[in-house]
């Protein structure tokens, strides 16, 4: 095993491409670490990128909340910045794991790890999110729906690839957003179930709205049916009752000996949804 | 083997390590600073807790040599010149203290709450002991040990 | 009394926060080596061939133990095997490592390497044929004569699947024919869930095997001689050749470790035997969880009958519960509940219980703290909430008109001792607001609704006179006039040794302050039987006063004489020798005196402590989230009775952490067995018992009604704090939504299939 403490991410992609797939790109670790330590991933070199200059801080720029790779959780949860702009993520990432475990682990670790109902990584979803990801090949651009290539897999190949940054763009006036997580337990847990909504409310009326689930599906899933019926309303209680209803459509849960059996997640997901879309409602008003 | 640089309990470090184990099995096997307890090997309980740079971690899951130029704080520095931390204190005051293997990790916790933020709030408190599990004091009195001790700092102790 | 009731600093406290303080698992020894186990991935199989022969050729391997080189002599790793008096016969079923294995995690194989990763590698490469044989999981499955048989060699003959019993406990009338005298008879029946200790020091042991024939074991135990018992008994080796010591602390116990740690001792132990080497073997979370004895869940139904006024004339109860593959405690268990949990906390003139310990091929169960009467108030409790109903009257009322009082006569073979059941529903009732929140069910309309509920119990202060429980104190001033005790109780967590020295400190009148206790080690005195039932202040007191009058006696005999003073006018306080209330002498200057005449002050007492019950009770206020199914507890108000809290916060905290296990019990934990790969719940993630930021307020209330049985007064305290949090938060949750719910723990998904099935989410 060899240990590298990246100072710059030209190092990181040098090391990665001269590594050729025996090195893993490491974040905050908690859950490469565990992984690593149950023997299920065997790299023979971690690159440790939380001190590259260029993947900390997080910073407003063209329209954009810019997260860096390497910002930790709470780093996050607590940032005025996000606070101001985005309350939600500050609170879905303030929701993961523990103080410990959100002191180091990081934004783009709970996408990446794949993980459907990663509290940050759902807090995150509807708010149209871009991950600059490099690698030997150059840089491209993803959303929040391309990150993610089935249960518990990323797009992302952590042996050859580098997330940078995720950019947010600003909310514009009539824009809310919320999160939601129906939990067993505060910390140290996976919620039984999670969402999260974004509308956009113009005249009264919800000009689109994004929703996202799970774990439902793969990674975050979006509630179309319910987004498509919104457009064009208001949002009244029956409307969202019925938006959470519609959510239905595009989820596809499975029961979990500890968290929700699938037919109480069916039973639950339509009330999390409203009281997402409630949430959006009521910030709004303000 | 790699070389380590790092600084525990304000000493400066040098050692030869495995750049495969873990920070806690390094305190405790290498320096033989087995105050620093580990419940579960997965960071879910917190009985592992450190100070990193100023931040609560659980070392059980942080690789060895990411303590490279960092400075750590352990429970065996707590304390300064034989002379107990007001923390230290009021967990055995207020009736914090049961079987012990929680103590260290949740002094840890306690402590970096209260180096950054000397008035905590409830809540505060609570989310700073949230990953720190506790089987046998149902967490009353630690709640309040650390009430007591953030107290005693404000005043200057 | 100078410190008995005082909020004295505990005396391990400076260790522990300093992290000075050393427990088993952080225990190094010269030329030590590591220990890792071979488990059966398979519920029930035999093994048909077994070659160890490439772990063995692994560099750094010192020793592979299987059934074939290590005893295969019956043994019971619960401490039941010595502690059973006579005429019952302890289950003896259990061996080191078995060629049957009857659950998922049994041990086949062990290994001893230089390193863990060593072993580890080591027991991967030992080839295991299996033939897999069919199992059963469920309790009432199990009993069916066509279900598989866990253990044909050591169950009960007559009864399919029942480990020793059936337990049948009888008092006063024949309950069948009384029911059909009372005015109104309810029945109330409830599944229970399997939950974990999770103490947090995991199992483990560092055994060190000389080639001489001695053993010595530190190791995590919380009854350090009849871990030394069965060790001796299972390895075939002289009693006095073992001993056993914890390092002195022990992260934890709950009673998953009275008798072996899992079996961690006996597997160290084993693989020493083979290498002269010290052997480290500390389970993993996932051991700890999966492989090690859990409470016992299962199902019990509840049969109540009372006059109009509400006094009870008969209660019939059953228990089917799920001991899993081998006895531990399930006999002994199942008994319990039925005492504890069903017969003592009221007055029932017709009475009887029948317990069904029920073989099946999971996990073992046996004691957690409670031991059976967390169970029995779980069916019990409701039970009576449903007679309050049937009859109009409050809850609180018909409790307190039935509750145990001192001339009651019970199922128990020994008198209650002082019964404070109806100050602690008061002191309950009141904390929680009880009369202007019970009751409410029907005026509340929105998403979240509340409720309050209440729950009484007793339960014992020793196990005596049910199993072999005695102690044995060596108390002796040393040379400057400090008290040294010796006692081979552990200390596990409560504070047991603070609260000992101060009990001693006031019975021998010498100075708290420099007193010192020994304990945790077989080599620190004789026997006693460790820190089980409720007991180990309760009875160590008993056995001191008993030793504390002959040590006072051997130094007034030596003293009087030296001041011309007639020893009986003699007295002391605090280390003060006085005569007619003035001081003559100072116990320092005359143990020196003696000292320097070759004479050391010295006592010593092994006597069978009495018995008494302990009464509580506590009152729960819950938020239901009616959508959701979403219970949430909002306050637990406990209220024991204690006798005499020796030291208040220590007790307060025995009380605290029992509750919050409790509201653990009652609305999050549970093992969930997944068929063909075993419990689901493998580490603290996947086992939701309550975090610092996700519990209850919690208000524990000290009740002082002085037991005549007990040292100043002392009850017992330890377990009692988790019997009754599960039934109160059941009833708060009945109260709050109007529905009964009949299985445990009330998660979410429970909770709103219920409301569903009452047409009320």
């Amino acid at each position: 095993m060899e240990y590298v403490n990246a100072s710059s991410v030209q190092q990181v992609l040098d090391t990665l491409a001269q590594a050729d797939g025996r090195a893993v790109v490491l974040a905050g670790g908690t859950d490469l670490m565990v992984d690593y330590k149950a023997g299920k991933i065997q790299p023979q070199m971690w690159i440790d990128v939380t001190r590259v200059p260029e993947l900390c801080g997080i910073t407003v720029k063209d329209g954009k909340l810019v997260i860096g790779a390497a910002v930790t959780l709470t780093t996050i949860a607590r940032s005025p910045l996000v606070r101001q702009y985005f309350p939600s993520l500050a609170q879905g990432c303030g929701t993961v794991g523990s103080l410990q475990i959100r002191n180091s682990a990081t934004l783009v670790g709970n996408v990446v790890s794949a993980q459907p109902a990663g509290d940050g990584a759902m807090s995150l979803a509807p708010l149209d999110p871009t991950f600059t990801v490099l690698s030997a090949q150059g840089e491209r651009q993803l959303s929040m729906g391309e990150m993610y290539a089935g249960f518990a897999r990323s797009t992302i190949d952590h042996s050859r690839e580098l997330v940078t940054k995720i950019s947010i763009p600003l909310p514009q006036p009539g824009e809310a957003a919320s999160f939601v997580r129906l939990e067993l337990r505060k910390s140290l847990s996976l919620p039984m179930l999670n969402c999260a909504a974004m509308v956009h409310v113009e005249d009264g009326l919800v000009t689109w709205a994004r929703i996202t689930m799970a774990p439902v599906g793969v990674g975050p899933v979006r509630a179309q049916a319910a987004e498509a019926f919104l457009a064009g309303k208001p949002l009244t209680d029956e409307n969202m009752a019925q938006a959470g209803q519609l959510a239905l459509e595009n989820a596809n849960p499975r029961s979990n000996p500890l968290r929700g059996s699938r037919e109480y997640r069916l039973d639950t997901l339509p009330v999390i949804i409203r009281r997402a879309l409630e949430a959006c409602r009521d910030q709004l008003a303000h | 083997m790699a070389v380590l640089h790092t600084t525990i309990n304000g000493e400066a470090i040098t050692a030869d390590v495995d750049p495969s184990i873990s920070l806690a099995q390094f305190l405790r096997d290498n320096l033989y600073l087995t105050g620093t307890k580990i419940g579960c090997g997965k960071g879910e309980c917190g009985a592992c807790t450190i100070i990193m740079d100023g931040k609560s971690v659980t070392s059980c899951i942080i690789p060895v040599l990411r303590a490279e130029g960092a400075v750590i704080q352990t429970i065996e520095g707590v304390a300064k010149n034989g002379k107990l931390h007001p923390l230290q204190e009021e967990f055995i005051n207020q009736g914090a203290v049961q079987c012990g293997f929680c103590t260290p990790g949740m002094i840890m916790s306690a402590k970096a709450l209260l180096d950054e933020n000397p008035e905590p709030k409830k809540e505060e408190i609570r989310e700073a002991l949230g990953g720190n599990i506790c089987r046998c004091t149902g967490y009353v009195n630690i709640e309040r040990a650390v009430e007591a001790a953030a107290q005693r700092i404000q005043k200057g102790e | 009394m100078k410190y008995v009731g005082q909020n004295i600093p505990r005396n391990d406290g400076f260790d522990k926060v300093t992290g000075r303080g050393l427990f088993t698992f952080d225990v190094t020894l010269p030329r030590m080596v590591y220990g890792k186990v071979l488990r059966s991935p398979y519920a029930h199989a035999k093994v048909l061939s077994i070659d160890t022969s490439e772990a063995e050729a692994l560099p750094g391997v010192r020793a592979v133990c299987t059934f074939k080189n290590t005893t295969n002599k019956v043994w019971n790793g619960a401490a039941p095997m010595f502690i059973t008096p006579l005429p019952h016969k302890p289950v003896l079923d259990q061996t080191i490592f078995t060629d049957e294995p009857k659950y998922i995690g049994d041990e086949v194989a062990a290994v001893a390497a230089d390193t863990e990763a060593i072993a580890e590698q080591a027991v991967k490469l030992i080839k295991v044929e299996w033939q897999e044989l069919p199992a059963v999981y469920d309790p009432l499955e199990a009993v069916k004569p066509e279900s598989p048989e866990v253990q044909p060699k050591f169950a009960n003959p007559d009864f399919h699947n029942i480990c020793g019993g059936p337990i049948v406990l009888e008092f006063g009338g024949d309950p069948t024919p009384a029911f059909d005298q009372c005015d109104a008879v309810v029945e109330y029946d409830v599944t229970l869930p399997r939950v974990k200790q999770a103490q947090m020091e995991p199992h483990g042991a560092v055994a060190t095997y000389s080639p001489d024939g001695r053993l010595e074991v530190i190791c995590t135990t919380q009854s350090l001689y009849p871990t030394k018992m069965i060790l001796a008994e299972a390895l075939d080796l002289p009693v006095s050749k073992v001993t056993v010591k914890n390092a002195p602390y022990v992260g934890g116990g709950f009673g998953v470790r009275i008798g072996l740690s899992g079996k961690a001792e006996i597997l160290a132990a084993a693989l020493s035997m083979q290498c002269f080497r010290p052997v480290k073997l500390i389970y993993t979370r996932e051991e700890d969880f999966t492989c090690s004895d859990s409470r016992h869940g299962g199902y019990l139904k509840c049969k109540l009958g009372a006059k109009a006024d509400g006094t009870f004339v008969a209660i019939d109860t059953q228990a089917w519960l799920n001991t899993g593959a081998y006895a531990t405690f399930g006999t002994d268990l199942v008994g319990v509940c039925g005492a504890c949990g069903t017969a003592g906390a009221y007055a029932i003139p017709n009475f009887r219980y029948t317990g069904w310990p029920v073989y099946t091929n999971q996990m073992t169960a046996g004691a957690m703290r409670g031991f059976g009467t967390p169970q029995g108030n779980a069916v019990v409790e409701p039970a009576i909430e449903l007679m309050a109903e049937k009859l109009g009257m409050d809850p609180i009322e018909l409790r307190k008109k039935n509750s145990t009082r001192e001339d009651t006569k019970n199922w128990f073979p020994f008198p209650p001792g002082s019964c404070g059941t109806n100050e602690c529903l008061d002191k309950a009732a009141a904390a929680i607001g009880w009369y202007d929140k019970h009751g409410k069910a029907g005026e509340q309309t929105g998403r979240i609704r509340r409720g309050v509920g209440i729950s009484a119990g007793t339960h014992v202060s020793n196990a005596a006179p049910f199993c072999v429980d005695y102690n044995t104190v060596i108390l002796r001033i040393e040379r400057d006039g400090t008290l040294f005790v010796n006692s081979s109780i552990p200390e596990i967590g409560p504070g047991s040794t603070t609260a000992c020295l101060q009990v001693a400190a006031d019975l021998i009148g010498v100075p708290y302050k420099d007193a010192v206790m020994k304990f945790g080690d077989t080599d620190a005195a004789p026997f006693d039987i460790g820190s089980h039932a409720t007991r180990t202040l309760y009875t160590v007191s008993y056995v001191m006063a008993d030793a504390g009058k002959k040590l006072r006696k051997d130094i007034f005999d030596w003293v009087g004489p030296k001041l011309g003073i007639d020893p009986e006018n003699l007295d002391m306080t605090d280390g003060i020798i006085t005569c007619d209330g003035k001081q003559v002498a100072t116990l320092a200057d005359m143990a020196s005196q003696a000292h320097l005449e070759g004479k050391q002050f010295l006592a010593s007492s092994c006597q069978v402590p009495p018995n008494c019950l302990p009464f509580y009770a506590q009152a729960a206020e819950v938020e239901v989230d009616m959508e959701t199914g979403m219970v949430k507890v909002i306050k637990v108000a406990a209220a024991h009775d204690v006798g005499k809290a020796v030291n208040p916060p220590l007790c307060r905290g025995q009380i605290e952490g029992g509750v919050l296990q409790g509201v653990g019990y009652a609305v999050r934990e549970e093992m969930t067995y997944v068929e063909g790969k075993g419990f689901y719940n493998k580490g603290f993630h996947s086992y939701m018992l309550p975090t610092a930021d996700d519990r209850p307020e919690i208000e524990s209330i000290l009740v002082e009604n002085p037991d005549p049985s007990g040292v100043f007064g002392i009850i017992g305290i330890g377990e009692c704090g988790v019997n009754p949090t599960l039934a109160a938060i059941g009833n708060a949750v009945a109260d709050a939504t109007g529905v009964r719910f009949h299985e445990f723990p009330l998660t979410p998904g429970r909770v709103l299939a219920g409301l569903k099935a009452a047409g009320k989410a």
